[in-house]
């Protein structure tokens, strides 16, 4: 009997420190990524007297972690670029984060001025209505300060090579991404197939982003978000992928519905050919066919069936 | 004396007082997670008042609940559970009642300091250094007392309850000692990695062997039927032991720790359904026959409530470690209602239950008015089974606007409701906490006239 006891005994101490040495001490041994030179850098800024170093304990002593995470996923779009495992080296204790009931502020550096941020700290619905930020205006003004320095800092040396970046499933970073560019075969650079899109953006597009895209179709009255304005400069960077994305998918939270279920693939890259030709800002659109460039070659595109039968009463 | 009445030897008083003390520090620390519940709701309640922001009172809200109202409620329901199962009395009374002033100690410092934001900044391993130490010590004095009582024990055989409270108690202050990296500077992800070794296993091999032990003990003597089977309790002792350990990392799976970390996560969470599921055949195989105790027996009826919720958290937990689950879940406030599943559904439970259970045999009072209890019951489960839905279905649209990659302005405004719904089912859990609470001290404290206590005592009976 007491033999069991001692049997058990140690087969519990044993298991546990099997456990332990392989989930917490392996990792410790082999796991050391090496700096990658993209994580926060905290240099105290002579000019300023701010400390973001200090900032960064005033962010963990407030407790902003519990709400922000300081991470980003695959999945998520619109907080910049991806975090790697060398960029947390120096970075004790750990922000990761576990809930996002705020934004995740991994490369929020620089989105805001610190003005704006400061403010925010004070009092957060005065500039995001609806916001339930706690009020931190009892921190003093050299915590705030730091506070917003640290802030400022998030992200900063992490370089963004692109500034309009698809989803994965629409560049060649996946395997889905990769088979939908193999099927593709609309030379979208091409004159030509943008005056296939031509007819595709009059009849589908036009009424609320207008003739020329300068989002002042009739329906832009009545749209409470106003449709893009494809004339800015912002939307000169799109790449093909990105406009195939946005075409495909839609614009969430706003009218913009996905054409993904309308359109065949085909008829999207001719859009997406014709999206590009869209005059810029402040740029003279030439009706005058003569001045048009002249035609280069003409690639003429593989017809699907499909695109040129009736929807319906066809058969 | 004065010492003996600070620090009594009398037999049952550590008992006592661990669950007295656990008693009043559970309105505290649920009473800070409603505050700061209301502050979601309405985040300009208090202004200019750090002690009150809604980060220093989560803090608080954690660690007084988690190493409060939970730790001391299980410790005083193992020195009062232990010598009975041994037929010993607790090896030293007086150690027992040092190790319970301490551990008010340390709650007043953890009160003192995390409300005013002296955080070492590590989620479930906020308490500073000193209050680490302090806690370290005391889990130590402990097990020790344990440890002695169970070495001089009258009963050779050890029932299963014992083997887990003993496990606890060798595997928690280790488990506490490693995972709060007082005095080691990790980097960055190595960091979160023993983080979440701690975060998971303060549940795993505190919470839920403790609490388990204590329904192994409280549902046969309740439904006074015999265990249904002492091999199964031992499959799920064991399995909780071989899986618990390494699940840690699946907080973290998105997060670019290494990848057979996340998988050995993964796997061992969901092999912990094999002990979840015989730990509960035995509990229900137990019960069978008996369900109609629960109508009037209240302590069973709150242990049985914990094994449902028990159940759910069980099914749950391995469901949303897995990959695709946890992409689409993760941050949101689906999270925050599992943890309240486990710790308040299941493990606050079967404390109550041990507490109601225990209280009257520990003083030899009777309790001052079974209404009381009942309403407690029914404010508890309603308000909690509020509180779930409302924080799964936040959880759900939080979930669908991150994959949509919505603006968190947008989703934000859409799940104000269910904020204000967690905070008025907070307010139900909290109102039976403070009825319980009266109710012992109604019970405990307040000398009741002889004749009519009996008379109160027939009438209820």
């Amino acid at each position: 009997m007491k033999s069991n006891f001692r049997q058990g005994a140690n087969a519990v101490i044993i298991t546990f420190f099997a456990i332990i040495g392989s989930t917490v001490l392996l990792p410790m041994v082999i796991f050391n990524p090496s700096p990658s030179g993209h994580g926060n850098q905290y240099e105290k800024n002579k000019l300023a007297q701010t400390d973001p170093a200090r900032g960064r304990q005033i962010y963990v002593r407030e407790g902003c972690f519990y709400c922000h995470t300081q991470f980003t996923r695959l999945q998520d779009r619109g907080y910049g670029p991806l975090v790697q495992a060398g960029d947390y080296v120096d970075e004790t204790p750990h922000v990761l984060g576990t809930a996002r009931t705020g934004p995740d502020l991994t490369n929020e550096g620089g989105r805001f001025p610190s003005e704006w941020q400061k403010a925010h700290l004070i009092n957060p619905r005065a500039l995001k209505p609806g916001s339930i930020m706690p009020s931190f205006s009892y921190l003093s003004d050299r915590d705030m300060n730091d506070l917003v320095a640290y802030i400022q800092t998030l992200g900063n040396r992490r370089k963004v090579t692109e500034l309009v970046e698809a989803p994965d499933e629409y560049t060649n970073k996946s395997t889905y991404g990769k088979e939908l560019l193999a099927r593709k075969h609309v030379d979208t650079k091409a004159d030509a197939s943008a005056n296939a899109g031509r007819g595709i953006y009059t009849q589908n597009c036009a009424a609320c982003h207008g003739l020329q895209g300068y989002g002042n179709g009739p329906n832009a009255l009545s749209l409470e978000k106003k449709p893009a304005n494809f004339t800015r400069p912002f939307y000169k960077q799109y790449s093909d992928e990105f406009w195939f994305y946005r075409v495909t998918e839609g614009v969430v939270g706003t009218r913009m519905p996905r054409f993904g279920e309308v359109l065949t693939e085909e008829q999207r890259w001719y859009l997406v050919a014709y999206l590009k030709t869209l005059p810029k800002e402040k740029e003279e659109v030439i009706d005058n066919v003569d001045q048009l460039n002249p035609v280069q070659q003409i690639k003429l595109p593989k017809l699907s069936h499909q695109q040129w039968e009736p929807a319906s009463g066809g058969e | 004396m004065f010492i003996d009445r600070l620090i009594s030897d009398k037999e049952g008083s550590a008992s006592r007082n661990f669950m007295l003390s656990a008693l009043f520090w559970s309105v505290i620390g649920m009473g800070s997670g409603l505050f700061a519940g209301l502050e979601f709701s309405m985040p300009d309640l208090v202004h200019n008042v750090p002690q009150l922001s809604m980060p220093h009172l989560r803090m608080m809200h954690v660690n007084v609940v988690a190493i409060g109202w939970l730790s001391m409620g299980y410790i005083g329901a193992m020195f009062y559970m232990i010598p009975s199962l041994t037929k010993s009395p607790l090896w030293s009374e007086r150690l027992g009642n040092t190790a319970m002033w301490g551990w008010n100690l340390l709650m007043v410092g953890a009160f003192c300091t995390l409300l005013n934001g002296y955080t070492e900044g590590r989620e479930y391993a906020e308490l500073g250094a000193v209050l680490d130490v302090i806690a370290v010590v005391l889990l130590v004095l402990v097990g020790l007392n344990v440890w002695q009582t169970v070495v001089n024990r009258k009963v050779r055989k050890l029932y299963v309850s014992l083997w887990y409270f003993l496990g606890a108690l060798f595997w928690f202050p280790l488990v506490y000692v490693i995972g709060q990296r007082t005095f080691v500077q990790l980097p960055g992800l190595n960091d979160a990695i023993v983080g979440w070794f701690y975060g998971h296993n303060i549940l795993g091999m505190w919470f839920t062997t403790v609490g388990v032990g204590m329904m192994y003990y409280l549902l046969p003597r309740l439904a006074n039927s015999p265990l249904y089977s002492h091999g199964l309790s031992l499959i799920g002792f064991w399995g909780i032991a071989l899986f618990y350990a390494p699940t840690g990392t699946h907080h973290i799976l998105q997060s670019p720790v290494p990848e057979w970390l996340k998988a050995i996560a993964i796997i061992s969470s969901i092999f912990l359904l094999v002990p979840v599921f015989t730990v509960l055949t035995n509990f229900f195989m137990t019960m069978k026959g008996k369900w109609q105790l629960v109508v009037t027996d209240l302590p069973l009826r709150f242990a049985v409530t914990s094994a449902i919720f028990y159940y759910i958290t069980c099914i749950q937990g391995p469901f949303q470690a897995t990959r695709w689950i946890n992409w689409y879940i993760h941050f949101t406030q689906w999270v925050v209602g599992h943890a309240h599943l486990a710790l308040l559904g299941t493990f606050s439970f079967i404390l109550t239950a041990a507490l109601y259970y225990g209280l009257p045999r520990l003083t030899g009072r009777k309790w001052y008015s079974h209404g009381l209890i009942r309403a407690h019951y029914w404010l508890k489960t309603l308000g909690f089974t509020i509180m779930m839905l409302s924080l799964t279905t936040a959880g759900l649209v939080q979930a669908a606007g991150w994959a949509m990659g919505i603006p968190v302005d947008q989703w934000g405004l859409q799940i104000r409701p269910y904020w204000a719904i967690r905070a008025f089912s907070g307010i139900m859990i909290l109102l039976g906490q403070v009825l319980f609470a009266y109710n012992a001290y109604r019970s405990f404290y307040t000398p009741v006239a002889e004749k009519e206590s009996k008379l109160a005592q027939e009438v209820k009976a």
